[in-house]
């Protein structure tokens, strides 16, 4: 972390924080996006992109979880079968 | 006679198999930011996530039962489950992360607002944001950055900011920062959940489908 601080310039007074440190961290968050993770092309990809698809990768992980939610409350809703196989669950587990 | 020597070939190459191991262990400078992600990539991270949300949804369960509701005004079905499940990833971050400290405060706040309604924020929210209040000295915010001036990348880190809890007025790089954690996080506790879902029901969930149209799986 130390060496992240020391490479950045003081570009302007109120921004502590370099492009390159942004740069960086927009490259890494392109690494856990699916799509820009496969097709990796040798130019970068725009720091714009970078981030749409980061918002919809995001909505779409909530719609997931919503949607499991949704199963599981179902789940949790019929009672018998639900707490003999979590039970079953923990201890296969 | 044979005398086998075994303990010639283990020390040895168990002590040099270590110590390459150990080498190729240490990358070359691991960051805050490449651990955490690790972290949330690992099983036995998976593994404590999946106890703490299985204990935390017997416990919903318990507590929807009787029709009476005692105190609390519990919310029903799926939206229940949302919250008890991004509240116990929020205590697998170790309150290390915006975000996390941002959910477990929105679930504290509620509680605190049903109980005492007189002399509620002050002393409450303070002792909860400590974590994000930062002293009064320029700070890159997402609005007033020089470096990324576009407006088209400012706008969709406004957008980006208001889709990670906690994190709407942060400056740039934490917005980032936070980001990159959340995600880690939220692919685990859907690995998580999904793991749970075929455990405890007889046919398997079909694959979470990246392509639209998604039909049943017959049979």
């Amino acid at each position: 972390m130390s060496g992240r601080r020391s490479r950045s310039r003081q570009s302007s007074g109120t921004s502590r924080i370099s492009e390159d440190q942004i740069n960086d961290l927009i490259i890494k968050l392109q690494q856990l996006l699916p799509e820009l993770r496969d097709s990796r092309r040798s130019d970068k990809v725009s720091a714009a992109r970078v981030l749409q698809d980061t918002c919809n990768y995001i909505r779409n992980l909530h719609r997931e979880v919503d949607d499991l939610s949704e199963r599981l409350s179902e789940l949790l809703a019929n009672t018998d079968t639900a707490q003999a196989a979590l039970i079953r669950s923990l201890l296969t587990q | 006679m044979d005398s086998m020597t075994p303990q010639l070939l283990h020390p040895t190459t168990s002590s040099s198999s270590d110590r390459s191991r150990r080498k190729r262990k240490k990358k070359s400078s691991p960051t805050s930011l490449d651990s955490s992600l690790e972290k949330w990539r690992s099983e036995k991270q998976q593994q404590i996530y999946s106890t703490k949300l299985v204990r935390a949804l017997k416990e919903l369960r318990i507590s929807q039962q009787p029709s009476s509701s005692s105190s609390s005004s519990v919310p029903r079905g799926g939206r229940a489950v949302r919250e008890v499940a991004d509240r116990a990833l929020a205590v697998a971050a170790r309150g290390k992360t915006l975000w996390s400290r941002a959910i477990l405060s929105k679930a504290v706040k509620l509680k605190f607002r049903k109980q005492k309604r007189q002399r509620i924020s002050n002393p409450v929210t303070t002792m909860l944001t400590t974590g994000s209040i930062r002293s009064k000295k320029q700070r890159a915010t997402v609005l007033r950055l020089k470096a990324k001036g576009l407006p088209a990348v400012q706008r969709k880190v406004k957008l980006l900011s208001r889709l990670v809890p906690g994190c709407r007025k942060q400056t740039l790089p934490v917005v980032l920062e936070e980001t990159t954690d959340y995600i880690a996080a939220m692919e685990m506790q859907i690995r998580t959940m999904t793991a749970i879902l075929s455990a405890v029901s007889s046919s398997p969930p079909p694959p979470p489908g990246h392509d639209g149209g998604q039909t049943h799986m017959l049979g």
